[in-house]
């Protein structure tokens, strides 16, 4: 270490890096340095040079370390053994340990924790190279990484450090300056000038207190300054700009809505519809165009049979995957209203699905009737007509659909509203655990859901209908089919709703109220 | 998690009482509990003092031992603060090495030890370059009933001024007491609402939202200071506390360690 020199505020005023006693070094700053942390920052100033990481919302590890209604902040300040004179000891130092929690602190009132319940945020600071200030710099660091991940933020945080050389008070200290000093008095504020760090070690009268203050309020606006335009730079769009793609990212929405119905991707009845899809699609592939025309041209020809079949087969799949879309409507119906109101209600849930279990089993009865209806039609249609028919259907079983839906949604709720009411039905002697839950607060949410499953469905139909020209069916029979759905959309779910859910659908509930 | 709970209750009550401009224990914003001191308690050590505050108990031991000095003060002596939260002062402590909480305690003792300049570190040297005296304060939380950190500060200098350096023990010269310069007192503020209450209990200190510790000389001069806890401190906030903690440590200071000085 390098014997005081004589001065260190020369008789000019200027210090021995030539700044005034109100100046801070200069500060640059990089921000997104790391790509494989969610934000971070590289620092210099002076000869500081800090690295921040930040990592998280991310779940908290160990388990006992999280808590229920707030996300733990984690801030951990590491020294690199290589960045002081001396070679520092690698690991945590008591120094470290101190400051770690202090700056922790000191972001703890500006972090919006309380929005990620159960998980953590990690801030990790790597001092490269330290002169003085680092605890300081660190901060200023932190808080753009954290804003460069995308942690919500009531404010930046500043910090600035003010001391007294010679009985100066002078704003950031250099590392001689701190050497030599009589103190060191860091400082964090946030925007509104609220101190949420304060440190002080030395000799301070409280008036050169205040006066430090006022230091130290300049130089933390200086570098909120600094701080916003880099992060104006990384994220500030012009105006048009953003406009413009915010209409092109929503046509790309909407256009993969219609290619890929997202809304579904993630549910495990999704396999299933594709599985039908791909079923149904498989004979319009085996079938080459010649068989059809021959088909066409000559009824008793032996492909007939074959043509005849693979289309009994779609037509089948075709009622089945309405089947699926309704129980896939009502099942997300039925999620809700479960996940909303009986959260915690093991035994509900036991009844419930019993229920269901119950009510499904005329299904399975109704679903051969369908089949003949169809095949009866089927032997008259001609394969000319196939492609007219099915777009004159379309509108009109677009709009079945709807009826459907609304019917559907009508009945769940009937159903519902009526629950309270159960224990003197007869049911109530089938199902005897079945326990009587109120549902008023979950109705509104149901009606959102369905519409927006509404979209989705329309998808899904029109896509089964779209790759299957061939399906022969006139647009009454298909009425007739759709009315029978209709009638007990109810009772259709529950086939393979019981099949689809209940063991992805047991597992994850069982977890979720732990 | 119990105490979070209990906090959590609490807070209301404690919060209103402070609006009505009182305290759970019946004291005022500015007062401290009751304050016992004994010194030389433990006589193996070279200088050791028990704080009774309120409930809250600390002993600390200073022991002396020669060693290197630090190449950057080749002539000085050197401080080593250590502080233990065991177990035995309350069901949250665990077992082990000192957690943050503790090394931070440790530090803020520390840093107004040595930043007021209490000893005379240019006194402890045995041999320059060679040999100076190393001062272990070791202070030992006995039981937590809140302000562990004032307690820790008030023992920590009281334990400092009854300590004699054992030159004897080492063949160089006669036993004499450790030059003392400054006896600096760390009071605490806690911040509850928008009001500052000195020496918070326990149960404050887990409702405040945050404390202010300030340790000062006897010349009116600030030695340390360390803002604990998440909430923020407005400026003001901040220069009251410290003409309040001034005040209170010049009190101490005279109704405690005065006395010390004369005994020597």
């Amino acid at each position: 270490m390098s014997d005081k020199p004589e001065k260190l505020i020369t008789d000019d005023g200027l210090r021995l890096d030539g700044r005034h006693a109100d100046e801070i070094r200069p500060m640059k700053i990089e921000i997104g340095v790391l790509s494989r942390a969610d934000g971070s920052c590289y620092l210099e100033w002076g000869r500081n040079k800090i690295l921040v990481g930040v990592f998280g919302p991310r779940e908290a590890h160990p388990r006992r370390s999280q808590r229920a209604d707030t996300a733990v902040i984690r801030y951990k300040y590491n020294m690199a053994s290589f960045s002081v004179e001396d070679r520092a000891r690698p690991g945590p130092s008591r120094r470290s340990i101190e400051i770690s929690k202090v700056s922790r602190e000191a972001f703890e009132p500006v972090i919006m924790a309380e929005l990620f319940p159960k998980t953590a945020i990690d801030i990790f600071v790597e001092v490269l190279q330290a002169d003085a200030g680092t605890r300081t710099a660190a901060i200023n660091a932190s808080s753009i990484a954290l804003a460069d991940a995308g942690i919500p933020m009531k404010g930046l945080v500043t910090s600035c450090a003010f001391g007294k050389v010679d009985g100066q008070i002078v704003l950031d200290l250099n590392k001689e300056e701190d050497n030599h000093g009589e103190a060191d008095f860091p400082v964090a504020m946030t925007q509104d000038g609220e101190i949420t760090l304060l440190q002080m070690d030395g000799n301070l009268t409280p008036d050169e207190i205040r006066k430090g203050f006022e230091l130290v309020k300049k130089g933390c606006k200086e570098i909120l300054e600094i701080q916003q335009a880099v992060l104006r730079k990384k994220f500030e769009t012009p105006v048009e700009e953003t406009e413009a793609e915010v209409t092109e990212e929503a046509e790309e929405t909407e256009l993969e809505a219609v290619e890929t119905e997202p809304s579904l991707e993630y549910a495990p009845e999704a396999a299933l519809v594709e599985e039908i899809i791909e079923e149904a699609k498989e004979p319009e592939e085996e079938l080459s165009e010649e068989t059809i025309e021959t088909c066409a041209v000559n009824e008793e020809a032996p492909e007939c049979e074959k043509v005849e079949k693979i289309i009994k087969d779609a037509e089948a799949e075709v009622v089945e995957g309405e089947v699926l879309k309704e129980v896939i409507e009502a099942e997300i119906k039925e999620e809700e209203a479960e996940e909303e109101a009986f959260e915690d209600e093991a035994e509900f849930e036991s009844a419930f699905e019993a229920s269901f279990e119950e009510v499904s089993e005329p299904e399975e009865l109704e679903e051969p009737e369908f089949e003949e209806t169809v095949s009866e039609d089927e032997a008259e249609v001609e394969p000319e007509i196939k492609e007219s028919a099915d777009e004159e259907a379309q509108p009109e079983v677009e709009t079945q659909l709807e009826e459907e839906k609304a019917e559907v949604e009508e009945e769940s709720q009937l159903e519902q509203e009526i629950q309270p009411e159960e224990e003197v039905q007869p049911e109530e002697e089938v199902q005897p655990e079945e326990e009587v839950q109120p549902e008023e607060e979950v109705q509104p949410e149901e009606e959102v859901q369905s519409e927006e499953n509404a979209g989705t469905e329309e998808v899904v139909s029109k896509g089964i209908f779209e790759s299957e020209p061939e399906i022969e069916s006139e647009a009454e029979s298909r009425k007739e089919t759709l009315e029978q759905t209709v009638e007990e959309p109810e009772e259709e779910c529950k086939g393979p709703w019981k099949v689809v859910k209940d063991p992805s659908e047991s597992g994850s509930r069982g977890e979720n109220d732990e | 998690m119990m105490s979070e709970v209990i906090a959590t209750l609490k807070k209301d009550y404690i919060y209103n009482l402070m609006i009505k401009g009182k305290r759970q224990d019946g004291r005022g914003f500015k007062d401290f509990r009751d304050i016992k001191l004994e010194t030389n308690v433990i006589s193996k050590a070279e200088g050791s003092a028990k704080v009774t505050l309120g409930d809250t108990q600390v002993l600390v031991g200073v022991k002396l031992q020669p060693g290197t000095p630090f190449p950057d003060s080749q002539d000085e002596g050197v401080i080593i603060t250590n502080l233990e939260l065991n177990p035995i002062a309350s069901p949250e402590f665990e077992p082990g090495p000192p957690r943050e909480e503790a090394i931070e305690m440790a530090r803020v003792v520390d840093r107004g030890i040595r930043e007021a300049g209490a000893i005379d570190i240019k006194k402890l040297c045995i041999s320059v370059g060679e040999s100076v005296w190393i001062v272990y304060i070791d202070v030992h939380v006995l039981n937590d009933d809140g302000n562990v950190i004032d307690a820790s500060c008030l023992a920590a200098i009281a334990a400092l001024m009854t300590t004699v350096v054992p030159n004897e023990q080492q063949g160089i010269g006669a036993d004499v007491p450790l030059a003392m310069k400054e006896m600096p007192v760390g009071v605490t503020l806690a911040k509850i609402g928008s009001k500052l209450m000195v020496d918070p209990s326990l149960d404050e200190e887990a409702v405040c939202e945050t404390k202010l510790t300030v340790v000062s000389s006897s010349d009116g001069s600030i030695a340390g200071m360390q803002k604990m806890g998440p909430a923020p401190f407005t400026e003001a906030e901040v220069l009251e506390a410290i003409d309040m903690a001034c005040e209170k440590a010049a009190e101490l200071r005279e109704l405690y360690l005065e006395e010390l000085v004369k005994k020597e």
